[in-house]
């Protein structure tokens, strides 16, 4: 290998000599065979370098080929083994040669430098970089710059956003009861706050009064942070009242309050934060009102199905009542979504109506219901929690509701008779007495007589005025007048007592007669009176005035009252007869020894001047006589 | 004596009042160690994020350092709002444990409202009263008018 060839030569025939006998004979080994030979110069061949190079699996290799070998030729020859182990121990050298130049690579500082060594850096490589880390750093800070403005002016936003709706919420607060839940308040935009329109002071398990899911409104946050309503849709019933008008079976209705929208839909930019809470004050208000309605209509249920004077229901359907007043009006109460309705036109008809039929004003209807309600049953309710008395029975309101309405009716008919007749009669004037009580009403029938042309001084009381107070109560006409004669009186021929006030009741068809009658007598009183004072001899019966004459002839003045006669309905008949009859017939014209004249409709200038010709004619007669 | 008495009474008459005092220190100290946290953690997270403004020499640093200053922010920002909801508890505390000044304002309304209610029955009384008497005066115009005589005359 090292240049050192050694040179391996085949052994003389001479040392080929295998054993010498002991008789000297030389005994050679047999003559080996060509291949025999070859396998021999082979192995004499000195592969040491060649296995040096060869790693552990050729080794392996070769080791197990020797093992076949040696298993092979184990029994016949045992020298290869030991070629074998040379070639084992040269492997063994060159695998301890290479570890040992692992060992020195590893151990060997200069290799690893020259491997990783940097080279040093210029300054202004060195700069740059810095350069670049702090640019980075800088980028950063930037960024979370951007970052905090960001979330400061969401935050900002969040705090106006909460300063409005609490703002909002706490003006509310001072005119409604705000509660909250803090279960609801999972729900987004809304942190459970609920108004709570229900009076509690009204509270009470056995009573109607019970709170309805329409008395409480959720509050929202809405996302501009303004307090919204969160308003159900019955939230706007109200509770109408109206006429049937049975003639055109066109019912009267619709009230024209203008039912403000709720204000979910108007835009709410435009609006200030003020505005926002009035209208949410206003909303609130009209939710209040239609509790309110609510009550009112489930007490007048409720008393419409108590057996009491003067309800009769007539109708009833799902929020709607229908009530009989009399046998020409009845009315309706129900509880009807007020943003349905819009026709303005049937309540001109129906004013117009009214005032045809006698039917009261139905606004002020409506609202005689709700105050009586209130009154009864609302402030009497909160007073008694108050004071802890048992409320007085409030109830058979609808009742009281029921007989003002017919005794409304009733009443402008009694006043459309009372104007007739003052209309007709010249001397006869009307004066109303408003007596603040939705079931008395009240008129005075005035008739003005001129006043004497003798001042006696006996007659300075007399009057120069004559009263008759009609008063109507429910249904019944009270006549209470001055002037007239009792009838009992008359019977009993006391005439001078019979001056007094006296009282009765009629009927409506008989008013207008009864009145004529009542007038007529107290102008027969008056032209007594004043027959009287000028000195002659009158006497007077219910309707008439006669005179006596010295022959025994009579000339009476007799009035004939007549409801029909448009022009004056009191006529006055001028009556001369023989006899003085206590029974005095005025329709008798067949009755002997009578003229009747007619004289018609007179004033009561003219009726004085024809009692002082009738003086005149008396007084001359006498002086004839 | 007495005063075992009055002791008594007024422990076992404020036993719900005292329960309520406590309840509402304990939530006082709640809300201020809230508030000392949120503060703490603020100014903690934002000195760290000055501290951070140093640039080191590994660049890998930084970009660590980069990451550490957005949680920081972060936690402050949290730290703000979570500020601002205490606010609005106090704030939600403030208009439902006013009760002194509801009741002023419910008192203060019901007086208003009542005087309202006064004012109105004397303006409808007065209304009434006008009618009234305008009512009076128009008649007895009407009665001694000439149209009326005239009517008269006429037929």
């Amino acid at each position: 290998m090292d240049g050192d060839l050694s040179i391996s030569v085949d052994k003389l025939p001479v040392k080929r000599l295998e054993a010498i006998e002991e008789n000297g004979a030389e005994r050679f080994p047999p003559d080996l065979s060509y291949d025999d030979n070859r396998v021999n110069l082979i192995r004499r061949i000195d592969f040491a370098w060649a296995v040096e190079r060869e790693d552990s699996n050729k080794k392996q290799k070769n080791g197990e080929t020797t093992a076949s070998t040696s298993s092979k030729d184990a029994s016949s020859q045992p020298w290869p083994w030991q070629n074998m182990i040379e070639n084992l121990q040269l492997a063994h050298q060159e695998l301890s040669v290479i570890i040992d130049l692992i060992n020195t690579v590893e151990a060997n500082d200069a290799v690893t430098v020259a491997g990783m060594t940097r080279p040093k850096q210029l300054p202004n490589e060195l700069l740059s970089d810095l350069a670049v880390s702090t640019a980075t750093k800088l980028q950063c800070f930037r960024h979370l710059g951007k970052y905090f403005n960001q979330s400061a002016k969401a935050l900002e936003k969040q705090v106006a956003r909460e300063a409005r709706f609490y703002g909002a919420l706490i003006r509310l607060q001072q005119n409604w009861k705000i509660k909250r839940h803090r279960m609801a308040a999972s729900a987004a935009g809304n942190e459970g706050f609920y108004i709570d329109l229900f009076d509690n002071t009204l509270f009470d398990p056995k009573s109607v009064f019970r709170p309805t899911p329409l008395s409480t409104v959720r509050v929202e946050h809405d996302n501009a942070g303004m307090l919204a309503l969160n308003l159900s849709s019955k939230a706007c019933h109200t509770l109408q009242f109206g006429f049937v008008n049975e003639r055109s079976s066109n019912i009267v209705k619709g009230s024209n309050r203008q039912i403000s929208e709720f204000s979910g839909e108007t835009n709410k930019e435009a609006e200030s934060d003020d505005d926002s809470v009035k209208k949410r004050h206003s909303d609130l208000r009209e939710v209040h009102r239609a509790v309110f309605d609510e009550q009112v209509f489930n007490l007048i249920n409720q008393e419409a199905f108590v057996p009491s004077l003067g309800v009769n229901v007539t109708g009833i359907r799902e929020n709607h009542l229908q009530l009989n007043i009399d046998q020409e009006a009845s009315v309706f109460i129900s509880l009807t979504s007020s943003s349905t309705e819009d026709d303005v036109k049937p309540l001109m008809e129906g004013e117009e109506k009214q005032i045809q039929s006698f039917l009261p004003n139905r606004i002020s209807s409506e609202i005689l219901l709700k105050q009586l309600f209130h009154e009864h049953v609302f402030v009497r309710a909160k007073n008694r929690s108050l004071s802890g008395q048992p409320p007085k029975d409030g109830s058979n309101l609808l009742g009281h509701f029921c007989m003002s309405l017919a005794h409304r009716i009733f009443s402008s008919k009694v006043l459309a008779k009372l104007e007739d007749l003052a209309k007709t009669v010249s001397y006869v004037r009307l004066m109303s007495h408003p007596t603040w009580h939705s079931r008395t009403s009240t008129w005075t029938l005035v008739v003005d007589v001129p006043q004497s042309i003798l001042h006696t001084s006996s007659y300075v009381a007399s009057s120069s005025q004559f009263l008759t107070k009609v008063v109507v109560n429910d249904d019944c006409i009270n006549i209470e007048g001055e002037g007239a004669p009792n009838v009992v009186g008359l019977f009993k021929g006391k005439s001078e007592n019979s001056y007094s006030i006296n009282r009765f009741e009629c009927n409506l068809a008989d008013l207008h007669v009864i009145l004529l009658q009542q007038v007529a007598s107290q102008i027969i009183r008056w032209l007594h009176e004043e027959a009287l004072i000028v000195g002659m001899k009158a006497s007077r019966d219910f309707l008439s005035l006669s005179f006596e004459l010295d022959q025994g002839e009579v000339v009476g003045l007799a009035a004939q009252v007549d409801p029909e006669d448009s022009e004056g309905s009191i006529s006055w008949w001028l009556v001369v007869g023989n006899e003085v009859t206590e029974e005095y017939k005025l329709q008798r014209e067949d009755l002997d020894g009578e003229t009747k004249r007619f004289l018609g409709h007179l004033s009561l200038d003219v009726l004085y001047s024809t009692l002082l010709d009738l003086v005149t004619m008396c007084n001359n007669n006498g002086g004839n006589v | 004596m007495n005063k075992g008495v009055a002791g008594g009474g007024t422990s076992g008459a404020s036993g719900p009042t005292v329960a309520a005092a406590t309840a509402a220190a304990q939530k006082q100290k709640s809300l201020q160690q809230r508030v000392d946290n949120d503060i703490g953690s603020i100014v903690d997270n934002f000195s760290i994020v000055v501290n951070v403004a140093r640039v080191n020499d590994p660049p890998v640093r930084n970009s660590q350092e980069a990451f550490m200053m957005e949680v920081r922010a972060a936690k402050m920002v949290q730290a703000a709002d979570s500020l601002l909801k205490l606010v609005s508890e106090l704030k939600q505390t403030a208009i439902f444990s006013g009760f002194a000044s509801l009741n002023d304002h419910v008192d203060k309304r019901t007086a208003e409202l009542n005087q309202q209610a006064e004012k109105t029955d004397k303006m409808l009384a007065r209304i009434g009263e006008d009618a009234a008497a305008s009512l009076k005066e128009m008649e007895s115009h009407y009665y001694s008018s000439l149209v009326r005589s005239n009517q008269h005359s006429q037929q």
